[in-house]
């Protein structure tokens, strides 16, 4: 176990290690001058000259990457090209804003998708089956943006049951410091992009959970359980579930990929605070440092995540041995 | 029979099923009439596809979904499964009839412990602490000779005998009346084959449950069982003592099985019955075997044969069960039946 720790370890430095590089040399490779949008052109030559040299934008590239990747193993991201202020501190609240959505939401998805894909499995044949099946199959093809947008137009802006957009009313907590957290003006404007974020993860558990239930239900060990007199409740979740759960596990990964991207969408769509609203800013700014530390953020969300989802698949399966 | 139904454990009569399939109806068992006394044993041979796994889930109430139960009782201890309640049904699976499955490589759920899938059937059954039920579990696998520490090792860490002593384990943990057996042995090797034979005799011995023991291997059923009933595309064909039903049998195809056997300190070759087993969706309308019998008259084409008591506790589907003496012999060479290889003949006269 340890040693295969040491050896998972290794490998999240290493995949991290070549996104960084993949993204370093992506930038620059970006078409425009990324000075443009912070030194303005009609400045003195001397002062663009001496903003360049505070940036290290003449250094030469190799150079530039060294530098990099040292500031980098001490989390110092630079500054932002449009605000001037520390990348590490701009993106610290951000980080927290899109965990408090991403989070609940997928554990949310997972739960309720996984549940009901198991109670379709059971009641396979049924109307409420065909029914469940279709939604879901309609839901996780229609594209993100669309679905919120379209919640937007009908809880918010029709019923007006939730606020358009934001993590909180504006102005209501000019600090931004963690008071803000706990008042129920977040939790409601929460809601509505957890709601169709839910709705939208969930559809992938659900449809799997249900086909390999499915497949689940005719294994022997299903007869068997049956056989011994085990209520049908046990049957579903502790034999059938159980061991359907399994490929559920296998997918996470690939999952929290989805989610991650799901969440610059969200984030967009309802002007939510997070890492991919900060990116998508950043970019449309060429805010280079501020871009590549969100970047590099998700990534390292996703890679964490995958570690975790290979460490549950290990406890959900007596099978699996870690050496 | 019905003098002795107030002592009879299990009491199948005139029972029929039948699967759906995309053709239509699959008459999977049809007619059947069964009876199982207290500690007795009743072996069920017949080939593949004949019906014996589907008797047996139907006798556990366990027929899949496309299954349908279209006549007949099931008796056990005098009251009728097959008009119960599922509740009533849930409370005499395991306590009343258990069952050791055709494949107890994959009977186990490998996420569960085995000692959690033993437990698990005691509680749910028996009022009893989860401590209680664990140590249950031990002293059950211990009697079926598994150590009792191996309780909390997964299915996968056991080997293919210990998982069928486990899957018998579990089978007795209530001491039920009633043990199915469906093939326990065929995915084993011989000598594990013996030695689990071995302690099942010896636990029916200590804890007297009568045992329902399908197989496609005669020698297991002439080891272990007084009674045999043969199965031939979903209907019995003959029941009797083992020993009269081997050495004497009364219906063309347990000779056809019979034959079929290698024998021992014989330099004849086993005579395999030709051809294969009927459609079921569209059974024939007379005797079922009538297509692979040497000796099938019209009539046995036109008239399905009745069960018909042919010496005490014996019974046939034949309409020619009266002359099989003098049919025995020919059954007994090839001859007879390479004729039906070619084209179905007539029955030579006797
Ligand atoms: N779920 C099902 N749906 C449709 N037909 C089925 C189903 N299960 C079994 N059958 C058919 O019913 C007949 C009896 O099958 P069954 O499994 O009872 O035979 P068996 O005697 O146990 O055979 P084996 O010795 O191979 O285990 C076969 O023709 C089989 O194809
Ligand atoms: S009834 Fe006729 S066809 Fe059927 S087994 Fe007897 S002799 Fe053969
Ligand atoms: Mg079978």
């Amino acid at each position: 176990m340890a040693s295969y720790l040491v050896r998972r370890l290794g490998h999240m430095v290493l995949t991290l290690f070549a996104m960084a590089t993949l993204m370093f040399f992506l930038f620059r490779l970006l078409p425009g001058d990324p000075t443009a949008t912070v030194i303005s052109p009609s400045l003195y030559p001397k002062a663009q000259e001496a903003m360049r040299q505070q940036f290290g934008l003449d250094r030469p590239l190799f150079e530039q990457y060294l530098l990099y990747l040292r500031n980098l193993c001490v989390l110092d991201f630079g500054f932002s090209f449009q605000t001037n202020r520390p990348v590490f501190e701009m993106i610290q609240g951000r980080l927290l804003n899109t965990l408090l959505l991403i989070l609940p939401s997928m554990l949310a998805a997972y739960l309720i998708g996984a549940v009901i894909g198991a109670m379709a499995a059971w009641k396979r044949g049924g109307g409420a089956e065909v029914s469940v099946v279709l939604t879901a199959t309609a839901l996780q093809s229609a594209p993100l943006f669309w679905l919120s947008m379209l919640a937007i137009l009908l809880f918010s802006i029709k019923l007006d049951l939730f606020p358009i957009g934001h993590i909180v009313t504006p102005g209501l907590f000019p600090e931004q410091d963690w008071r803000m957290y706990l008042s129920l003006d977040f939790l409601h404007h929460l809601a509505l992009p957890f709601l169709v974020n839910t709705l939208y993860q969930l559809c992938f558990p659900l449809l799997l959970m249900r086909s390999t239930m499915l497949s689940t239900i005719g294994e022997d060990y299903i007869e068997l359980a049956r056989m011994k007199g085990l209520s049908e409740r046990r049957v579903l979740f502790r034999h059938a579930a159980r061991n359907a759960l399994l490929p559920l596990a296998t997918t996470l990964p690939m999952i929290l990929g989805w989610a991650v991207a799901g969440s610059v969408v969200i984030e967009t769509v309802f002007s939510w605070p997070g890492l991919g609203l900060l990116m998508i800013e950043a970019i449309s700014r060429a805010d280079y440092p501020v871009a590549q530390a969100a970047f590099l953020l998700i990534a390292l969300l996703t890679v964490l995540g995958t570690f975790v989802a290979d460490l549950l698949y290990g406890l959900l399966d007596p099978r699996i041995v870690y050496d | 029979m019905d003098a002795s139904g107030s002592h009879s454990l299990l009491s199948i009569s005139g029972l029929s099923a039948s699967y759906s399939t995309q053709r239509g109806r699959a008459s999977a068992l049809s007619e059947i009439d069964l009876d199982l006394g207290k500690g007795e044993n009743l072996g069920l041979i017949g080939e593949s596809g004949c019906g014996k796994s589907t008797l047996l889930k139907t006798v556990m109430g366990v027929m899949p979904g496309n299954a349908r139960i279209d006549a007949g009782s099931i008796a056990f201890q005098g009251r009728d499964l097959v008009s119960a309640t599922a509740e009533q049904r849930r409370a005499v699976r395991w306590a009343g009839i258990s069952m050791v499955t055709q494949s107890a490589l994959n009977a186990l759920n490998p996420v569960l412990s085995v000692g959690d899938q033993i437990a698990e059937a005691i509680l749910a059954h028996r009022d009893v602490s989860r401590a209680e039920a664990w140590r249950r579990t031990q002293a059950l696998l211990a009697m079926v000779g598994v150590a009792p520490e191996r309780a909390r090792d997964f299915p996968h860490q056991f080997s293919g005998g210990m998982r069928q002593r486990a899957i018998i384990a579990m089978a007795l943990a209530l001491e039920p009346p009633l043990v199915l057996a469906d093939e326990p042995t065929t995915a084993l090797d011989v000598v594990v084959q013996d030695q689990i034979f071995r302690s099942l005799r010896e636990l029916q011995q200590r804890l007297g449950f009568s045992l329902l023991l399908v197989t496609h291997d005669l020698a297991l059923v002439i080891e272990n069982c007084e009674r045999v009933a043969v199965m031939y595309a979903g209907m019995i064909v003959e029941t009797g003592p083992t020993r009269d039903v081997i050495r004497r049998p009364a219906h063309p195809y347990t000779l056809g099985l019979k034959n079929a056997l290698p024998r021992l300190g014989s330099r004849e070759e086993p005579i395999a019955i030709p051809g294969g087993p009927p459609d079921l969706v569209d059974p024939p309308a007379g005797c079922r075997f009538a297509a692979r019998c040497p000796f099938a008259l019209l009539r046995c084409h036109a008239e399905p044969p009745p069960l018909t008591s042919i010496d005490v506790g014996r019974q046939a589907r034949c309409h020619r069960a009266a002359e099989i003496d003098t049919l025995a012999p020919l059954a007994a060479l090839p001859r007879t039946w390479d004729a039906l290889r070619g084209q179905s003949l007539d029955a030579p006269s006797a």
